[in-house]
């Protein structure tokens, strides 16, 4: 079968030229990318080890996407040694099915910002089977509420200022929120008080997998995750098997380069988990779900990362830690935010659009509308060659691979 | 599984007329080399002096992109992917009337811009040749798009002609032709060896020779992002300047961390192209100076066509500049 793509590079074009239109896209983006090299330039100079440090996690990455199958069934054992339950998940669909049979249906869940459960559109799907879901993280939230899809992959509503959120926010509370920061975030840390106390369910991702312990390492700004992951009898992680490093050791290092290039200086928390709450306090009697979740589980997911894994052309894609510089210094990204992207964004997000969320057919305008300029590579701690990729996959697309 | 994916028109044209007529617009060999006519280049030589037909098919592009817009009242995304195949049919990218539609001072000076550069390497002491109108694109946009089963045949015919020159070394004017011979020739055509270098290249190895230039006030420097981050040139541009005197202001994304000027999308999607031009013009205005100085085909056009309605700023290439010293 061929498709016919031309009409989805029209519209894909418009979409472009509208967002590059955008006042809003613009200011924000516009402010965005010089907070952004500004902080890094900062904190660089400050913590001057770290681009030897990069360059060590590089290679942490090489080795440990070349032994992912080896690496997740050591983290798997890790996890249910600690009395967690681990799962695999090859696509998809078994993500979201393994999610909702621990879930059920018509409880209250709490989630932590994450990629991959944009990738699987989680909340959407959690929400069809009868759930109340809530995006704990203040950009994803103000998205939830807008019916929006993220803008970027650290700061989701970036397009939006406050006059617009004190107005969806207005709507939502039902009473006067004023366009003023300060006002906004404390209208919803009341409101998501309540739901962290009450819900039934925390999911959240995680930024690293340590393989020898077992350890989710979640590294955050607002507390959010720290709540939603902490306060419900029951934590899910959902986490891409890109994510896996054998050691601790390996987990805090790339946690460190994630942190320093994603803008957080030096973040506000840094989580790590590794099983259920516990106790052995009366009697040394081990009982789960102290003041933490009573029941902890972790869902690696495949969709689609170990046929990248094997692509040699392509397994440096997974080194990616999400810390966001190369779409701040992206010229197309930076007139058109996430319009430049399909859940994956920039450059990088085109290939993992072509391989784990929508195919070819979706990554096929996305790739034609790279610049291949190579500033992205400039930037990126891993030095992912995302122009080479982009060539391979215009040749895939040109003669049908 | 899909098997195959029909694409916007645009790419098969621009593909079909550089195997066909080794050229992406089609343009024919004697308009490619009209440039050179009166200098007498020898087609032998040690030295060969390359073109690939870039600067020359400048003012076509836009005409191209105009021209379909005309046709379809549409939006030029949408000609461009969509109708462009039958606009082609009706009025030909190779028909007369296109390139009569073109501005004559805009062909001139692209035109020109081959006579000049080859004027200043002869005032440098340079002797080379010249393949005039059997000279072929370079075919780096067969790469860039991804046509890389057609691109592994056509390269055997430009290397063939490159060979029928005798040359040991390339001096190339786009450092879109210089990457791909450095980098993807080597790998597609066996015994490919030559030395491939950049006009500015050898500009800078002679730059104490060059006169001082009659510019006033100073330039900023547009990095081609192919040229400073692939090859690794940017400083060479800097010292040129400074040898014939002109006073460079830094923009603040310059060298290796140079912001495209957006023509790489121009066919697919030049709306979008020219907001990244302009951003990039007003990057470079930030520096202080209006007076916009590149060393790229595709930049000097793609700035060119960023700049505002009535905008006083200058945008013009590093050959043009030197030429005022070669004429004095
Ligand atoms: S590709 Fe590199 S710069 Fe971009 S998000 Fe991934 S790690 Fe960061």
């Amino acid at each position: 079968m061929t498709v016919d793509l031309r009409k989805d590079f029209v519209t894909y074009a418009k979409s472009l030229n509208k967002a590059s239109e955008d006042p809003n896209i613009r200011t924000a983006i516009g402010r965005a990318v010089t907070s952004y090299r500004e902080t890094v330039a900062e904190t660089l100079e400050r913590f001057p080890h770290t681009p030897a440090l990069a360059l060590e996690v590089q290679e942490i990455k090489r080795q440990s996407i070349a032994n992912l199958d080896q690496l997740l069934e050591q983290a798997m054992a890790s996890v249910e040694r600690n009395k967690g339950k681990a799962f695999y998940a090859k696509d998809h669909e078994t993500a979201l099915e393994l999610a909702l049979s621990i879930i059920g249906t018509g409880k209250t869940v709490v989630k932590g910002k994450s990629m991959l459960g944009e990738e699987l559109h989680l909340r959407e799907y959690l929400e069809e089977k009868g759930n109340e879901v809530w995006e704990t993280d203040l950009g994803e939230f103000i998205l939830q509420l807008r019916k929006e899809r993220p803008m970027h992959i650290l700061s989701p509503s970036i397009h939006v200022p406050r006059e617009q959120v004190a107005e969806v926010f207005s709507k939502f509370f039902g009473k006067e929120v004023p366009p003023d920061i300060a006002e906004e975030v404390k209208v919803v840390r009341e409101f998501m008080r309540e739901k962290y106390f009450t819900a039934d369910v925390g999911i959240s991702g995680a930024n690293v997998v340590a393989a020898d312990t077992g350890a989710m390492v979640i590294i955050e700004n607002e507390g959010n995750v720290r709540l939603a992951t902490g306060a419900p009898p029951v934590h899910i992680v959902m986490v891409g098997i890109e994510k896996l490093v054998p050691t601790f050791q390996d987990a805090m290092k790339v946690a460190e380069v994630t942190w320093r290039y994603a803008q957080y200086g030096v973040p506000g928390y840094v989580n790590i988990v590794s099983g259920p709450s516990k106790t052995g306090d009366i009697e040394k009697v081990t009982t789960y779900g102290a003041h933490g979740p009573k029941e902890f589980y972790v869902i690696f997911v495949d969709n689609g990362r170990s046929d990248m894994a094997k692509d040699e052309k392509f397994s440096q894609a997974l080194h990616c830690l999400r810390c966001g510089g190369c779409m701040y210094e992206c010229p197309v990204f930076q007139v058109t935010a996430g319009h430049f992207g399909h859940i994956y964004m920039g450059g990088i997000g085109t290939i993992w659009t072509a391989f784990v969320s929508g195919g070819m057919e979706k990554a096929a305008p996305l790739i034609h509308s790279c610049l291949r300029c190579g500033r992205c590579v400039e930037r990126c701690p891993m030095s992912i060659e995302v122009p080479a990729m982009v060539g391979e996959l215009r040749k895939r697309v040109i003669y049908g691979e | 599984m899909v098997e195959g994916m029909k694409m916007p028109a645009v790419l098969d044209i621009l593909s079909d007329n550089i195997i066909k007529y080794g050229n992406p617009l089609a343009l024919k060999g004697p308009q490619v080399a009209a440039w050179a006519k009166g200098l007498d280049l020898p087609v032998k030589g040690d030295l060969l002096f390359y073109t690939g037909g870039e600067y020359q098919l400048l003012p076509f592009i836009d005409t191209l992109v105009k021209t379909i817009t005309h046709i379809d009242t549409g939006s030029k995304a949408f000609s461009m992917m969509m109708g462009v195949r039958k606009v082609i049919n009706k009025t030909g990218i190779n028909a007369e009337k296109i390139y009569a539609s073109v501005l004559a001072k805009d062909k001139d000076r692209y035109n020109s811009i081959c006579f000049k550069a080859a004027k200043v390497l002869q005032g440098l002491g340079y002797e080379f040749c010249y393949s005039g109108n059997e000279e072929l694109y370079s075919g780096a946009l067969l790469y860039e798009l991804g046509y890389m089963e057609d691109m592994k045949d056509y390269v055997q015919k430009v290397a063939g002609v490159i060979k029928e020159s005798g040359a040991k070394t390339i001096v190339c004017l786009s450092p879109h032709a210089a990457e791909v011979f450095k980098f993807v020739y080597p790998k597609l055509v066996e015994g490919f060896d030559l030395e491939i270098r950049t006009f500015v290249e050898l500009v800078w190895e002679r730059r104490d020779k060059l006169a001082k230039s009659q510019t006033t006030g100073a330039v900023v420097i547009h990095d081609s992002c192919r040229l400073a981050r692939e090859l690794g040139i940017h400083q060479e541009l800097r010292d040129i300047l400074e040898s014939v005197g002109v006073e460079v202001k830094e923009a603040p994304q310059n060298r290796e961390w140079t912001s495209c000027c957006g023509g790489p999308i121009k066919m697919l999607f030049p709306e979008l192209s020219h907001v990244i031009g302009s951003r990039r013009v007003d990057e470079l205005k930030a520096s202080g100076t209006d007076h916009i100085l590149t060393s790229c085909p595709y930049c000097l056009s793609a700035l060119e066509g960023g700049l505002a309605k009535n905008d006083p700023a200058i945008v013009e290439d590093l050959i043009e500049l030197l030429y005022r010293g070669v004429k004095a």
